[in-house]
């Protein structure tokens, strides 16, 4: 999988390349888009460089599995580290104590993933043209230092600085005993305001994370149409101001219409889902299924001031901790077949689809 | 180590509470003959284990869940409590007392269908000189919209005498949510004195709750239970037919276990009574199943299934006979081959070497024909079939003659495709 070199076509913008270089946490994006990172470098290849800057990511939680709270400590993560302002709303009495779990960003000793140079020295041809290669190289590595500080690598197990969230950078709103969503809009009106979206430079960047909107704890559950129009007004107000926000929700505890409504706003529309434990079909389905602990669907991805839209190879990706520590997206594969046992290719219900397996889809 | 007799005698006549009576008996007896259940055990093991420290919602939750068409869940919330309360007795679990409220059956000392009452005997028992309850009740089943008071109040019914139990408190008004949590609090922190104790609390039936007040108070009350530092678990009984599916799921997103009590035979429920249903509704009557979704921690779900069967000697689980796949259909996604290679692959095909590369180490130049080694030059003697292909030297077997078409044509020098490779 290569990575987004970022020059598309033969054509570039004319965009302010200064804004970029002085803050670290922006990156310039094709078509005159600016880039925020998730905080997790995965997801950033995923969604074509990053998250735009105004736009609006939901995620589809799954009752069984807390993995929206991976991506969710990753954002606010990235954000802080980054110098980022945050608003973060939850439904708990207190939300500030789940700043004491977000990770921290790892030390460079343990970098993991730096196979990209390699590979490109690993495919060894026998040709003489290979003396010109170098001047490639360089190139691709000048991209590679300026991407380590658009994304950090975090260590889910050591909790993050204090100092990061202790100022006036983390503002934590409860959303469980107010009767409606008012107080919560007022918030984040306030909280927008300090990122007006001009042509001149991008100053700072807000960062907006609201867990489980619609938990059953909250009154406002019960009132589909307010969170409705909530919604689309935090849509409204990003794209206005040079932030981005993240939402997770529970759609198996919303009527349908109103999860379909909801999954409309999105602009970039993900979702999580829990894997069985010990599934033994699943194990001889996929590669490396011991080390996964849930999938993550992309259903949308957002494209702004393009009418062209991504097409991804894989809309699946199974989330998996590295040794612990570390939270990597990778494709699934399928596991090799076993020769030996005889089983013809359309029985492993990889081409055909085998009534015993369900559909695959290819 | 108590008498049962003298415990029997205070039961009311009554089918079901003589069944559970005994359920003490027979788990403590070790010639019990009930079959041990993995799965239920593995249940209440979760639940005595209870919470970890710093957690965002500690408590564990359990939710029993049932339907008319298998309606067992009493019975396997009556399992669990018994379980529970012998871990507690036994100090082998992380919380130290059981707060039981209950709201449909009665579970007063009197007329206790169940172990609670030698739990209760044991409880009052002081130990080691400091008063100290393992149990609290809360009863919120003789008065819960406080009718009987007013009664008394306006004269119309003789006075109830309200024996001030130390362990039974009568809850008044069960559709003041906060009331009853911070009384639940009270009772619990009282049970577990000045320490942090651990206590875990036993809600009867959920859907009574959910008669009385809405979805999204009984649902902050629940979180606000799990997310407290000395409630070690929770469990409640909630009778899925009764409610929206939003409802039940609400309550499921809320538990780290949910605890499907399901017929053997779902069919034969809701039909005709045909003969052949018959035996099959006759079965649904004593036996079923139990399907149980652990959440874990690290975001897995680990599924169970065991078959109960429900007989005078109380509730028994057996493994499932049949083993079906457990795939959910929807989950299967779609799934490319691998392009990758992990690092082991990786540092192995470096150590592949390429047929027509340079060596680099100065000898004379070699093609590598891929079946021995390129140290190898001075065994001939197993080369005799194979051949070894050299620069300077036609192989012995085959020879290529090629005829020029014309004359005309250029000598092949200008054109050597080999001038590419870097040999």
């Amino acid at each position: 999988m290569s990575a987004t070199k970022g020059r598309t076509s033969s054509f570039t913008r004319n965009v302010l390349s200064a804004s970029s270089s002085q803050t670290p946490g922006i990156k310039c994006g094709p078509n005159g888009t600016f880039f925020v990172s998730s905080g997790i470098s995965d997801l950033d290849k995923i969604l074509g460089g990053g998250i735009p800057l105004g736009s609006l990511v939901m995620v589809m939680e799954d009752a069984e599995a807390p993995h929206h709270m991976l991506l969710l400590r990753n954002f606010m993560s990235q954000g802080l580290v980054q110098d980022q302002p945050l608003l973060y709303a939850s439904p708990s009495k207190d939300p500030r104590g789940f700043l004491g779990t977000l990770p921290c960003p790892s030390s460079k000793d343990d970098k993991l993933r730096n196979h990209d140079p390699q590979q490109e020295k690993g495919l060894r041809i026998a040709w003489q043209y290979k003396k010109y290669f170098g001047e490639n190289q360089q190139s691709f590595d000048g991209h590679r230092g300026s991407k380590q500080e658009f994304c950090n690598d975090f260590d889910l197990r050591k909790p993050l600085e204090r100092h990061f969230f202790s100022g006036q950078r983390v503002d934590c709103v409860s959303v469980k005993d107010s009767p409606n969503l008012v107080a919560l809009q007022d918030r984040c009106t306030t909280f927008l305001a300090q990122f007006p979206r001009n042509d001149g430079s991008i100053s700072s960047v807000g960062r907006i994370a609201i867990q489980s909107l619609c938990a059953p704890q909250c009154t406002h559950s019960n009132m589909e149409w307010d969170v409705l129009s909530f919604i689309s007004y935090l849509k409204s107000m990003l794209w206005s101001a040079n932030a981005v926000a993240v939402v997770t929700f529970p759609p198996s505890l919303l009527s349908e219409s109103f999860c379909k409504r909801w999954q409309h706003m999105a602009d970039i529309l993900l979702s999580v889902r829990a894997i069985p434990d010990d599934d033994k079909e699943l194990a001889k389905l996929l590669t490396g299924y011991q080390d996964m602990v849930g999938f993550l669907n992309v259903h949308k991805v957002a494209r702004t001031n393009t009418q062209v839209p991504l097409i991804l190879e894989a809309t699946t990706f199974s989330i998996k901790l590295q040794k612990r520590r570390f939270l990597v997206l990778e494709c699934l594969n399928q596991a090799p077949i076993d020769g030996s046992s005889g089983a013809s290719y359309g029985t492993s219900g990889s081409c055909s689809g085998s009534s015993k397996t369900g559909t695959l889809e290819f | 180590m108590q008498n049962l007799k003298d415990f029997t005698a205070n039961f009311p006549n009554d089918l079901q509470s003589l069944k559970l009576g005994f359920l003490l008996q027979t788990q403590r007896s070790p010639s019990s003959q009930n079959s041990p259940s993995i799965m239920a055990e593995s249940i209440c093991r979760t639940l005595r284990d209870g919470s970890l420290e710093g957690e965002h919602a500690p408590a564990l939750t359990l939710t029993i869940k049932d339907t008319a068409a298998s309606p067992f869940g009493f019975d396997v919330f009556a399992y669990v409590l018994s379980q529970l309360s012998s871990f507690i007795l036994e100090g082998k679990s992380q919380s130290r007392s059981v707060q039981l409220q209950f709201i449909r059956h009665s579970f007063l000392p009197e007329t206790a269908p169940f172990n609670i009452g030698s739990s209760l005997s044991d409880a009052e028992r002081p130990m080691n000189s400091t008063v100290c309850y393992r149990i609290q009740i809360l009863d919120c089943y003789t008065d819960p919209l406080g009718w009987k008071g007013k009664l008394v109040e306006s004269g119309n019914a003789m006075c109830i005498s309200d024996e001030a139990s130390s362990v039974t408190h009568l809850c008044k008004d069960v559709r003041d949510l906060d009331n009853l949590y911070s009384l639940i609090l009270e009772l619990g922190k009282g049970l577990a004195g000045q320490g942090k104790a651990h206590f875990s609390v036993a809600i009867d039936s959920v859907n009574e709750m959910l008669r009385h007040a809405s979805l999204s108070r009984v649902a902050g009350l629940l979180s606000n239970l799990r997310s407290h530092d000395q409630i070690s678990c929770i469990y409640w009984l909630l009778h899925s037919d009764l409610h929206e599916v939003r409802v039940t799921s609400s309550v499921e997103y809320m538990s780290s276990m949910v605890a499907n009590v399901e017929p053997l035979n779902p069919s034969a429920s809701g039909q005709r009574w045909d003969s052949e249903n018959v035996s099959l509704l006759k079965q649904n009557f004593q036996k079923g199943k139990l399907n149980v979704r652990f959440k874990r921690r690290n975001g897995r779900v680990r599924l169970m299934c065991e078959e109960f069967h429900i007989e005078q000697s109380g509730i028994n689980f057996t493994p499932v006979s049949s083993e079906d796949g457990t795939i959910n259909q929807g989950l299967l996604p779609k799934v490319q081959f691998s392009l990758q290679l992990s690092e082991k692959e990786q540092t192995e095909r470096a150590k592949v070497v390429l047929p027509f590369e340079h060596q680099g180490n100065g000898k004379p130049m070699q093609i590598y024909d891929g079946r021995r080694s390129l140290e190898d030059n001075k065994n001939e003697a197993t080369l005799a079939s194979t051949g070894n292909l050299q620069r300077n030297e036609a192989s012995g077997e085959g020879e290529i003659i090629y005829f020029r078409d014309s004359d005309d044509e250029r000598p092949d020098s200008d054109e050597d495709p080999d001038d590419d490779l870097d040999i």
